[in-house]
């Protein structure tokens, strides 16, 4: 079928709408229908994410008005990005976004994954379950972390050499003296052996 | 040294490629989309600084770029060849580019994520391509912290990649099955299953070339082994179906089926313009025609590798110009000359 605008190209959206129970069904194509005003769902056909806007879509659409206007009024302390905006783009601005939407993605994440509980891989370094980071100084005590979780002595030179040079970089000489420190104390951990 | 997609991988024929792709973020910076001007270099600067060595790891030689100091044309070229997507083409902010020699192996920087991980190969591999990136992943993750949740998983910019952050595909070639009236049907029905059937160079009949991707929807709750295994049965059991209408074909209709063949053969080799379309019908049909055992060239014929090169941006880099719609339907029918084996 052609599209019912320009008569020129193959249809490929269908419209129907439904004005005081009278039903009418339209057929375009994809660049007439980026051209018309088709109102919250104008985004689906304008953008170089067609999938990440159709979420937007879903995100947005079908919440209580009221519940949504207290919802717009979130804003992530850390990287400034509010609710509205994350539905408009689908997008977070950072890490702590998930925290702070979480209440308010929890269900849409859900119908989206099917899920909202990770199941997979775990980082291997720099991570605790209870969330604690690793710094510099705890790199080495990993060696207790059980034979699995152990750093090949050389590769964790090789990573200490690869902060010594960026402390240095930024300037953080308190961070590169530890660095310098633990390599030598690695090193002579080798010659010992 | 051949490029990953000029070697021919004649074990599992009808099966393009592999490829797995990892996101992961630093944790202590924002996304990219809200990381400023200078923060941005100056994590590019640190991830490029920690991730030097990274040939040590697998022995490959490594370069680095920043997607600014490319022209459009380059980049463009290196969208053609898949090793980013274009909405990371077309980026304004620095992005930075860590790809090995083969371009098997790409590491995007402060992409739409702060680093995105890509190993490709020919063929069907994905457990092997999920265990070098497992390794890569634990390397990058010893210099850089992750931001990880526990409940969600690798926090990533879109919603629709968080948790594992792991997109996994394969690219297969798909002639005579998706002719079919009962195609469309196969194809919704996958995504039931939870992958997604997509044509790699066009939607629907449109698709020329019949190359499709399939590739899982979900990225969490699921484990990176589950969504693999799901790729892995979706592509091995749509080949399947192809193995059949193709056994058919051959059998009832094998003479129309040669003609096809050797026509599509005669005019890629003689034509003198060929449009983008019609080269990728002719090359497809040869595609499947040396599988078939129909044509027999006089050495190993990497037709995805034809199909790469006769994309505008490659065309345009050889001729190292700009070339006009004539023209560059002239450079395509004479790379495509030069390219194409001798039969036997």
């Amino acid at each position: 079928m052609l599209c019912e605008r320009c008569k020129i190209r193959e249809a490929n959206i269908q419209y129907t709408e439904v004005i005081n129970g009278v039903k009418n069904e339209h057929h375009f194509c994809a660049q007439c229908a980026k051209e018309m005003d088709f109102g919250p769902y104008a985004a689906i056909f304008d953008s170089e994410f067609p999938l990440g806007k159709l979420l937007s879509g879903l995100l947005g659409i079908g919440e209580e008005q009221e519940e949504q206007k207290k919802a717009h009024q979130v804003i992530c302390p850390a990287c400034r990005t509010s609710y509205e905006e994350f539905i408009k783009n689908s997008r977070f601005g950072c890490p702590e976004c998930y925290g702070v939407f979480d209440l308010l993605i929890g269900e849409n994440i859900r119908q989206l994954q099917g899920s909202d509980t990770h199941k997979g891989k775990h980082p291997r370094y720099h991570y605790q379950e209870d969330g604690e980071q690793f710094s510099v100084e705890t790199l080495s005590g990993q060696e207790d972390a059980g034979p699995d979780k152990e750093l090949d002595i050389e590769e964790q030179i090789r990573i200490l050499n690869a902060r010594l040079q960026e402390a240095i970089v930024r300037e953080e000489y308190e961070t590169a003296a530890q660095c310098r420190d633990k390599i030598r104390e690695l090193k002579e951990g080798i010659g010992k052996c | 040294m051949l490029r990953w997609f000029e070697c021919v991988d004649p074990k599992r024929p009808g099966i393009i490629s592999s490829r797995v792709r990892l996101v992961r973020n630093w944790n202590q910076y924002a996304f990219p989309s809200r990381l400023p001007q200078k923060e941005s270099m100056e994590m590019l600067r640190r991830l490029e600084l920690g991730l030097e060595n990274l040939g040590s790891l697998d022995g490959k030689h490594y370069e680095y770029r920043y997607l600014g100091d490319l022209s459009d044309l380059e980049r463009k070229a290196l969208q053609e060849r898949r090793v980013f997507n274009s909405t990371i083409a077309s980026k304004k902010t620095p992005v930075g580019l860590i790809l090995s020699e083969q371009e098997d192996v790409g590491i995007v920087l402060n992409g739409t994520d702060h680093i995105r991980l890509q190993m490709i190969a020919p063929g069907l591999h994905l457990g092997e391509l999920w265990k070098q990136c497992d390794q890569m992943d634990d390397y990058i993750n010893a210099r850089f912290p992750y931001a990880f949740d526990k409940k969600y998983g690798y926090l990533t910019s879109f919603p629709t990649n968080v948790g594992t952050g792991m997109r996994a595909s394969v690219v297969v070639h798909l002639p005579m099955l998706s002719l079919g009236k009962k195609f469309n049907g196969l194809v919704s029905e996958m995504g039931r299953f939870g992958a997604a059937v997509r044509g790699v160079y066009g939607e629907g009949s449109e698709n020329y070339g019949a190359l499709y991707e399939i590739s899982n929807q979900k990225t969490l709750g699921l484990t990176e082994k589950e969504i693999l295994d799901l790729v892995n049965r979706v592509a091995l059991q749509l080949l399947a179906q192809e193995k059949q209408v193709r056994k058919m074909t051959m059998e009832k209709r094998r003479l129309e089926y040669e003609d096809e063949v050797y026509k599509s053969y005669g005019v890629l080799k003689y034509a003198r313009k060929m449009s983008a379309k019609d080269a990728m019908i002719f090359l497809s049909q040869i595609m499947s025609g040396i599988v078939d055992g129909i044509l027999e060239t006089e050495e190993d014929c990497a037709v995805y590798r034809v199909m790469l090169g006769i994309q505008p941006a490659n065309l345009q880099k050889i001729s190292e110009r700009p070339l006009e719609k004539e023209e560059l339907d002239e450079a395509r029918a004479a790379y495509i000359r030069r390219t194409l084996p001798e039969l036997k």
